[in-house]
């Protein structure tokens, strides 16, 4: 059969994420040239963001968003494989599309809301149990972020969890397995990868959350002392974009600067997300995962 | 026994992580809610200018509708082409992966390409269009992976009839697949509007404005958003939780609604395919 014109119309569509995508990294990119051949690699090493002085190094900048994602990781883990696990395996047919459906309800409250609530209870009560001056803190990020990432671990691995045969599982109880021992040995290591997976997205989605985390964070550009003080302020790259982006002449070093940490962003999340494709590919959940991707909320 | 009793108590704690979730859910809302009693329901409907929230709750929806004229038709052809058209192979697995990518751009950076693409380089400025053209690039992803589940939902045999009945293949897809797939469709364009509704990020420098005089007169013109205003006003004004407390009351009942009502629909008709009956 011969191919219609509209067939046209149809691929080109369909080829327009490809074509944004080219169109971001070269756009956000011939901005960000003048601060990145200026600095060279001290934009990302440099250690003052300065913009009084005119200096622009990345590295207190990264360290906050790494600082504030790693503690949000370490929350959201727990709390989202847990979720996915008891919602997909153990709750009840007829309240699991309710709790699912709850859940996804959390992703969709838009960020500046979290950080509206974040900034009334969440800053106040951090403040008040650890003695601080301020609760805006990387803690307070990363609890905040946790909350706000758990939707898309739940998502993808509760998806690739319910994608486990039945036959598999049905085998395990036949051979007199129990439940737990069932879900431990048959269900957990067949989902392992789309897990993995589900953990990285929510990775990429934290990384680039950015009104939340600059209400309740503190935005301080130095790297805490001692480096691992998850009470002090940070000032993560999306927190600074935001922020200066406002006050930043066009065509400045400054509006430059923050074009270039827009690309490190761009790069990063491109390459958290590209990996946990890669990590399911072949994999039972496979076209789950890939399906729940476009779905999850975008911080 | 004993190992029975172990059991319930693993269960039991992997119902924990599952209780805070709800719990975070139900502390938002409720912590909202709380300040229903600061919402005098006549200003929906007064002008900024007069303390009021209508320009910001129109300038909301006219974002929103903008995009989803957009981004529907687009999505709806990507996943028509991803469904029904699209041969295995390298460029399909390259399609398919770019469109997890852009799900995956954070929108700030969403936010910055529009400022220097839209509103720079093809000259819309800050204004209505620059936005809705961001708000697509941030819907899209979730408009074509929504269509595309409910179009694979349409048995093939429909469109084949048509096929042996002599109708092209455009012809047959759009009469038998398109349309049994319509509600799927139109709710994942919901879901879309539901997820950008309350997006700052992406157009703080691209649309918004902090006040204007009544409604935008053109899409060139620049827009006054919920999302946008409560943020500036808290970020930038430094004005405290009870002066914006009606925006965020606002803000989350419209995207929380939404999400519900595209949620809603879709259950629905997961469970009610006409000739899955």
């Amino acid at each position: 059969m011969k191919d219609e014109p509209i067939t046209l119309l149809l691929f080109i569509c369909a080829s327009f994420s490809i074509i944004i995508l080219f169109l971001m990294l070269v756009f956000v990119a011939r901005e960000g040239t003048l601060a990145l051949s200026q600095f060279g690699p001290n934009f990302l090493i440099g250690q003052t963001w300065d913009t009084n002085a005119n200096l622009y190094g990345a590295l207190p900048l990264i360290y906050g968003s790494i600082m504030v994602v790693a503690g949000a990781l370490a929350f959201a883990i727990p709390l989202g494989v847990g979720t996915a696990i008891f919602v997909s395996e153990v709750l009840p047919f007829s309240v699991r599309d309710i709790v699912k459906s709850i859940i996804e309800l959390l992703a969709s409250v838009p960020s500046v809301i979290y950080g509206f609530i974040g900034m009334i209870m969440l800053v106040p009560a951090v403040a008040y149990l650890f003695g601080l001056n301020s609760g805006a803190t990387a803690l307070t990020a990363s609890i905040l972020l946790s909350i706000m990432s758990v939707p898309t671990i739940v998502g993808v691995s509760g998806e690739v969890i319910s994608a486990v045969p039945k036959e598999y599982k049905e085998a395990a109880l036949g051979l007199g397995a129990t439940k737990w021992q069932t879900i431990k040995h048959v269900v957990l290591p067949i989902s392992k990868s789309g897990i993995l997976a589900s953990v990285m997205l929510g990775l990429g989605r934290a990384i680039g959350e950015t009104i939340a985390v600059l209400m309740v964070v503190g935005n301080v550009a130095r790297i805490p002392t001692p480096f691992w003080n998850l009470l002090a302020p940070v000032y993560p790259i999306t927190s600074v974009i935001a922020i200066q982006m406002a006050e930043a002449a066009v065509g400045s070093l400054e509006y430059s600067a923050l074009f270039g940490l827009g690309l490190v962003l761009f790069i990063i999340t491109f390459l958290v997300n590209t990996l946990a494709d890669v990590v399911v590919k072949g994999k039972v959940g496979r076209r789950e995962v890939s399906a729940w991707v476009g779905k999850m909320a975008r911080r | 026994m004993g190992r029975k009793n172990g059991e319930t108590l693993i269960f039991v704690s992997l119902g924990v992580p599952t209780a805070i979730c709800l719990a975070a859910f139900a502390w938002i809302a409720g912590s909202l809610f709380t300040g229903i009693g600061t919402l005098n329901p006549a200003l929906l409907t007064t002008s900024v200018l007069q303390g009021g929230y209508f320009e910001m709750i129109m300038g909301t929806i006219y974002l929103l509708l903008g995009a989803a004229a957009i981004a529907g038709p687009i999505g709806l052809f990507a996943s028509i082409y991803l469904v029904e058209y699209a041969r295995p192979g390298k460029i399909t697995a390259i399609i398919d992966q770019s469109i997890n990518n852009l799900a995956g751009v954070p929108s700030i950076v969403i936010g910055l390409f529009g400022y220097t693409f839209f509103s720079k380089q093809l000259g819309l400025g800050v204004s209505l269009a620059a936005g809705w053209l961001t708000l697509t690039l941030m819907m899209l992803p979730i408009v074509i992976r929504g269509s595309e589940e409910s179009l694979r939902m349409v048995p093939g045999a429909f469109k084949e009839a048509a096929l042996a009945l002599g109708a092209t293949k455009w012809k047959a897809v759009s009469s038998t697949s398109v349309s049994g797939a319509a509600p799927g469709i139109v709710t994942s364009v919901i879901l879309g509007m539901a997820r950008v509704a309350g997006e700052t990020a992406a157009i703080i420098a691209v649309s918004c404005v902090l006040i204007t005089r009544g409604l935008p007169k053109s899409p060139l013109e620049p827009v006054m958003a919920l999302s946008y205003n409560l943020f500036v006003r808290i970020i930038a004004l430094g004005e405290s939780a009870q002066e914006v407390f009606g925006i965020a009351l606002i803000l989350f009942a419209i995207v929380t609604s939404f999400a519900i009502f595209g949620i809603v629909l879709r259950t629905y008709y997961r469970r009610k395919q006409p000739w899955l009956r």
